[in-house]
């Protein structure tokens, strides 16, 4: 079965995403290919989208469940929050701060980031429990499974 | 029908009229949690006023401004008497409305789940750590620290009862409160969560608006106000969600805010934030 909060959540993350992705944009100063020579994190962070469609795909074919989207929103948390937040973040927020006029503007696109990583969190924290659930009564149900199939 | 649906009046076919409760369940509710939110207010002002009068009394302190400047080191304190009193109103509201202390705190919760969505509560929070550190930065200078940690100047037996008591007090008051007990009533009331919650996160922010009171050029200082609120308030955006994404599960709330409250509170007491 779907669950319409896990569809609702990864979209909203969707659009979290292409709304930071257009901040690297406009500012220009944390780009890489396709846009410039250079291969870096923004380069990587972009192969999130074929797996946000893949992962719908396979969602909606009952083929993965919440635990891939646990490990994805999961994983972007870390990757985002490691290259912005982290100890040795390649690109800390004054990165972004400082870099649009005027300044609001920057506190705009940092507390967009924020509430995109934070998003990203709950999003498997949510996950993370639907999977458990699931998977709590699944092996509820194996017992009587059993006793049918007799 | 059902079978529990009662059969018709006699005589013309009109509905039994039931006895109303003198008050409506809904906007008792309200009412409740209008009651905790003023409480808390009220509170934060009269202890604080209360205590700068003291001060004054006692000739401990020649102004008023002084006199809340000197309160103000001991906030990290005198939050335990904010949130010993929501506790009395909390537990006064259970009594009159039915129902325990432990409903409030959501389904029934495992030690591991707990400690799993205590840790994913703090992986969720480190956005808003970044946030509120980098607003510091931008009002304060770069490396300052925030205007209530810095103030804080408290005697040793005082720091031991801001790191064991305090943040105890505060987790079984404060989250309890405003997630727990105002944010269902104010659901039901209004029929839309998301709703509810963008107003209970913005009235739990504005509440950090009156504690510490400082004072600035004679008068209170409302740009500390204005970034109390502000640095608070992804804090608890973030716990309100993480609250929902753990169905309803209070516990791993409490025990993430209790590592960073408690944490915070042992690092100010062992000199470590400088």
């Amino acid at each position: 079965m779907h669950d319409r909060i896990l569809y609702r959540l990864t979209w909203l993350a969707l659009v979290m995403s292409l709304g930071h992705h257009l901040d690297h944009l406009i500012r220009g100063n944390a780009v890489g290919w396709p846009v410039t020579e250079e291969v870096n994190a923004f380069t990587a962070s972009l192969v999130v989208y074929p797996i946000i469609a893949t992962g719908l795909v396979l969602y909606h074919a009952g083929r993965v469940g919440p635990g891939f989207w646990a490990l994805v929103s999961g994983g972007g948390a870390v990757f985002v929050g490691a290259v912005h937040f982290g100890p040795a973040a390649v690109e800390p927020p004054e990165l972004i701060l400082d870099h649009y006029d005027p300044p609001i503007l920057g506190w705009l696109a940092f507390g967009w980031l924020v509430v995109f990583v934070t998003v990203l969190a709950i999003t498997c924290l949510y996950e993370t429990r639907l999977w458990a659930s699931q998977r709590r009564a699944r092996h509820a149900t194996r017992p009587v499974d059993a006793e049918v199939g007799r | 029908m059902t079978a529990t649906t009662p059969p018709p009046a006699a005589g013309g076919g009109r509905p039994v009229v039931r006895p109303r409760p003198a008050v409506p369940a809904t906007a008792r509710g309200v009412g409740g949690a209008v009651l905790l939110v003023g409480t808390r207010v009220g509170l934060w002002l009269g202890v604080q006023l209360g205590l700068a009068g003291l001060l004054i009394l006692v000739g401990a302190a020649a102004t008023g401004g002084q006199a809340l400047g000197e309160v103000a080191g001991w906030w990290m304190v005198y939050v335990g008497l904010v949130d010993l009193g929501t506790l009395g109103v909390i537990f006064w509201l259970l009594r009159r409305d039915g129902g325990s202390y432990r409903d409030l705190l959501g389904p029934p919760t495992t030690a591991w789940q707990v400690a799993v969505g205590a840790l994913g509560v703090l992986a969720a929070s480190v956005p808003a750590v970044v946030f509120s550190a980098e607003l510091t930065s931008a009002l304060y200078g770069d490396g300052a620290i925030a205007p209530m940690f810095a103030i804080v100047d408290l005697p040793p037996w005082a720091s031991v009862v801001s790191v064991v008591v305090v943040p105890l007090l505060a987790e079984l008051a404060e989250p309890v409160a405003f997630l727990g007990l105002i944010l269902p009533r104010l659901e039901r009331r209004l029929g839309r969560p998301w709703l509810a919650a963008t107003i209970v996160v913005l009235v739990w922010a504005g509440e950090h608006a009156l504690y510490p009171l400082l004072v600035s050029g004679g008068g209170l200082d409302w740009e500390f106000a204005a970034y109390r609120v502000g640095s608070v308030l992804p804090f608890l955006a973030a716990w309100t969600a993480a609250w929902y994404a753990l169905g309803r599960r209070l516990l791993p709330v409490m025990a993430a805010r209790w590592v960073f409250n408690a944490g915070t509170a042992l690092a100010l007491a062992l000199g470590l934030v400088q």
